[in-house]
């Protein structure tokens, strides 16, 4: 710092004006622009900044479409330019670009020459900061979505379960007792068709409750619930599950179970729609620190690097999102002609590691 | 129970295949109370694979659950257009034989479906309305003990 004379300075404040590639502006206390630099020509429409150079007051409208404000995204409401007496060290302005179309930028307005009136106006492109952002904030969402529809599920697969079945339940209780009272043949007949209905619906409602979210993975966890599951699939959509494991009756928290069974749920339909096989192995296997879960088939396959959609594509994208919900890693192993493997490694959290190394100590 | 145990269901589906001209024709029955009237497919004549014997229907569910419910032939000379391929697995009979072209329809007794007869081949639009009529009049008045109409009260 000690050797840079004062000329030196202004040599490099000469340089950072000319190639920087951050837009700089000068604008007298009638908003006229007195010099903009390479940068700030680049980025605007050449008509536009024609007419700034010759001095047009108000030709920064002309680019600019408005501010970030805490009520609008796009406003023109106490303009930055309004007020010269007013600093703003960081707003995001949208600007009009010549060929990129309406870009975010950080703007930045200083008065500094308080005697002439002169400001600087700085634009810095937020673009790529902004797709960083937005992708970041798209995977929060989705796995706030995941979150939500886990939960309203849950919900209403309780109230189908304990409120709706059970009314169910008894109305089918009353209408058994009117087979034991004095009644005509065909009534007895009519009777036991209706309960054969009725019967049915109390089937359907419970099937619709287990397909939205299965109380036994809450009440008895994730082996019951696969077994269920898988009978549940080899009945409807015949497909057989061969399904091994080794971790018995041991629970995880609410959110790991959750994950390894919406995964594989997942990963099993998968293998049902576009792999063209009748048979999946599962299996889910416990060792001290990780929970692994693995769903093989040996089905057509696809290429990895080269999907071809044949549904939504969301389906591997989601198995993904749900995995990072509890820090699991997700790697599928396929190629064409060579099956299908989908691992899940989900580690166990640490309060429960911790207790092992607590009773080891 | 004498003339049940008399009718041949499996000739009978094999013959309607020879007479329709379809490379597969199933029965699906309606089980009783005990098993909640799980609709199973039980004959079946130019099947692919055995898997439709694992196929357990629920009311609603698959071509045959939607007859039982509904009450109501179903006829799709183009299955993928009847069942889009997202929605394919929920039809597994019709993906487990690979059917391109399909109908079928309810049999009776009791005023009830109790029984569903699939037809369909591996070709698009095999099935076509007069197939389709044929396949109705094969059954018709009578297809064992079933009625192919649902019969109004005397």
């Amino acid at each position: 710092m000690k050797g840079i004379s004062q000329s030196g300075v202004s040599n490099l404040l000469e340089h950072l004006y000319e190639n920087s590639t951050e837009a700089i502006f000068f604008f007298s206390l009638d908003g006229r622009v007195l010099s903009m630099n390479k940068a700030a020509e680049r980025i605007l429409d050449p008509q536009v900044a024609q007419l700034m150079k010759a001095g047009s007051a108000d030709a920064i409208c002309m680019a600019c479409k408005g501010f970030t404000s805490v009520e609008e995204e796009q406003t023109c409401i106490s303009c930055y330019m309004s007020d010269p007496e007013r600093n703003i060290p960081s707003f995001q302005v949208f600007l009009e670009t010549a060929g990129r179309g309406t870009v975010p930028y950080t703007g930045s307005i200083q008065m500094i020459d308080a005697e002439q009136g002169i400001r600087v106006f700085m634009l810095r492109d937020l673009t790529e900061q902004f797709k960083t952002q937005e992708t970041l904030h798209q995977k929060t969402l989705v796995k706030r979505v995941i979150k939500a529809q886990e939960d309203e599920r849950k919900r209403i697969s309780r109230e189908l379960h304990d409120s709706v079945a059970q009314e169910m339940l008894s109305s089918l209780v009353d209408l058994r007792v009117l087979k034991y009272m004095n009644v005509e043949d065909d009534v007895l007949k009519k009777v036991r068709q209706t309960e054969g209905s009725l019967m049915r619906l109390l089937d359907d409602i419970r099937h619709l409750s287990v397909q939205l979210r299965p109380a036994t993975l809450d009440d008895l966890g994730l082996e019951a619930a696969f077994r269920t599951h898988f009978k549940w699939t080899e009945k409807n959509y015949g497909l057989l599950v061969h399904f091994t494991s080794n971790m018995q009756s041991q629970r995880f928290e609410g959110e790991i179970e959750t994950v390894v069974y919406r995964v594989c749920q997942e990963a099993v339909f998968n293998a049902l729609k576009y792999a063209e096989v009748e048979e999946v192995d599962v299996e889910l296997l416990l060792t001290s620190d990780v929970l692994t879960l693995t769903v093989r088939d040996h089905g057509v396959g696809f290429n990895l690097n080269a999907p071809t959609y044949k549904g939504t594509g969301l389906g591997l994208f989601g198995m993904k999102e749900r995995a990072e919900l509890v820090n699991a890693t997700l790697s599928v192993q396929t190629g064409i002609g060579n099956g299908t493997t989908i691992l899940l490694t989900v580690p166990l959290t640490k309060e429960e590691t911790e207790v092992e190394n607590n009773h080891r100590g | 129970m004498a003339s049940q145990a008399a009718f041949n269901y499996q000739q009978q589906v094999e013959e309607i295949r020879q007479a329709m001209q379809c490379d597969f024709v199933a029965l699906a029955l309606v089980q009783s109370e005990e098993r909640h009237f799980q609709i199973r497919w039980e004959f079946a004549s130019g099947n692919l694979s055995q898997r439709f014997r694992r196929i357990i229907l629920q009311s609603g569910k698959g071509i045959a659950g939607i007859v039982f419910k509904t009450g109501k032939p179903v006829f799709a000379p183009d299955a993928e257009k009847y069942c889009t391929k997202e929605d394919l697995y929920n039809y597994p009979i019709i993906a487990a034989e690979q059917i391109e072209s399909f109908a079928a329809i309810p049999l009776f007794k009791y005023n009830r479906v109790k029984g569903i007869l699939l037809a369909g081949c591996r070709k698009n639009n095999c099935m076509s309305i007069e197939k389709f009529e044929l396949l109705k009049s094969l059954v018709a008045p009578t297809f064992g003990p079933y009625y192919s109409e649902e019969l109004t009260r005397k």
